[in-house]
């Protein structure tokens, strides 16, 4: 069977039904020139993702925030202080996350960063917007399976497109906070935090479902998630490993 | 139902990065993709009740990044924009931040195809959409969008050679 580029280009792509692929694959396995055009499909796309992926990292244009601030509605408390005023110095990838709170509200993130005593549940160190404390602990710990009675409740388990470990949580005390957060090589990066509707002292010991999330966390988790959800096992394993990819 | 503005908001600015990266391989020029970015934003905003719930978010913004990316090469006449000429292209991009050379490479190539091969080549083989999404975002038939993909992929394979540390 001969196969056309364009039909080479969709296996490459993932486009393929079920059927045809199995086909190309068994193909493959007896052509070493088919599988070199699969793989010449690969590494281009490859070399387009090392070339633009940087971009992501950049710091961002401070006249786009400027832009989104702007248009921004009045807080309604007058005790929303955005996050964003606060952090100093070069901004980095993870600090959107914090720019995106302060717009939806970030009340609740300037007492969780000047808490003392104890270590702060949410940091910002070298520019960035970590998890510390208690809630990177049960980040690096507490299975979403057996956490009954914790003060930060894991929901999901997850795999991002870039092969990260992510984990959305809720965190109750000592404000109610919900996020998702990716496993860097050494600590815990907040890709999204805000306001959880459960509210301050909501009842611990249960497991946040998605309808609980504010909708910028569900929206962040769905748009960072390759695949399923973890489940009870993969979790486990994934655990074992320190929660590196 | 569609999200409220300030929803919209806060989403958008979670989104900022990828429109950035596909601004960026739609015009090359870092201000001009910085530019693009920001009128997209603008005209969301605008247009915020227009959201379709069906489609992500990101697939809706990229359709009217690129529509504000098109008026623009309309306003700055097609002809000089659509190819950009090599040794043009070595200077438009910012390349003080020590980027590697093989991504200038890819960078210089993806910018002198022709627009529309461009932008379907960002769409699926950088931004990851299936080819459904992006014949959406580009509003042309599956078939359309595929074909330009095609051509896309293979003037850059001509253009960047077989990079011997890309193949492994």
């Amino acid at each position: 069977m001969i196969f056309s580029d364009e039909t080479v280009m969709a296996y490459a792509d993932g486009e393929l039904d079920a059927s045809m692929r199995a086909a190309l694959e068994l193909a493959m396995a007896g052509d070493p020139l088919l599988a070199q055009r699969v793989a010449r499909q690969r590494a281009l796309r490859a070399r387009l993702r090392a070339a633009f992926d940087p971009v992501l990292d950049e710091p961002p244009a401070p006249r786009l925030l400027q832009n989104l601030r702007e248009a921004a509605p009045q807080p309604r408390s007058a005790t929303v202080v955005p996050l964003a005023r606060r952090v100093v110095g070069r901004r980095s990838w993870p600090q959107w996350a914090a720019i995106a709170a302060s717009l939806i509200g970030g009340a609740l993130l300037g007492p969780l960063l000047i808490r003392t005593p104890g270590a702060p549940e949410v940091l910002v160190r070298n520019g960035q917007l970590q998890a510390g404390g208690a809630l990177a602990r049960a980040l690096t710990d507490q299975l979403a399976s057996s956490q009954a009675g914790a003060p930060v409740q894991i929901g999901v388990s997850f795999r991002a497109h870039n092969g990260d470990f992510c984990r959305s949580f809720v965190l109750h005390q000592p404000g109610a906070l919900a996020g998702v957060a990716c496993r860097g090589e050494r600590s815990w990066r907040l890709e999204v935090l805000a306001p959880s509707p459960a509210g301050p002292g909501a009842l611990s010991g249960y497991q946040p479902a998605a309808s609980e999330l504010p909708a910028s966390v569900v929206r962040t988790l769905e748009e960072l998630r390759a695949g399923e959800p973890l489940d009870a096992p993969s979790e486990a394993a994934a655990r074992a490993r320190g929660w590196h990819r | 139902m569609h999200a409220s503005s300030e929803e919209l908001r806060a989403a958008l600015v979670g989104l900022l990065p990828r429109l950035r990266r596909f601004a960026r391989a739609l015009a090359r020029d870092h201000h001009d993709a910085d530019d693009l970015v920001q009128l997209a934003v603008e005209r969301a905003l605008l247009r915020s009740a227009q959201l379709r719930t069906d489609a992500p978010l990101a697939n809706w913004m990229f359709g009217i990044l690129r529509h504000a990316w098109l008026d623009e090469l309309r306003a700055r006449g097609r002809r000089a924009q659509l190819f950009v000429p090599a040794e043009a292209a070595a200077q438009v991009g910012d390349t003080s931040q020590g980027e590697h050379a093989d991504t200038l490479a890819v960078q210089d190539a993806l910018a002198r195809l022709p627009e529309e091969q461009r932008a379907a080549v960002a769409l699926v083989l950088i931004e990851g959409l299936s080819y459904k999404e992006a014949a959406y975002v580009m509003e042309v038939p599956i078939g359309t969008l595929t074909s330009r993909l095609a051509r896309g992929r293979e003037a850059l394979q001509e253009m960047l050679g077989e990079s011997p540390g890309a193949l492994r």
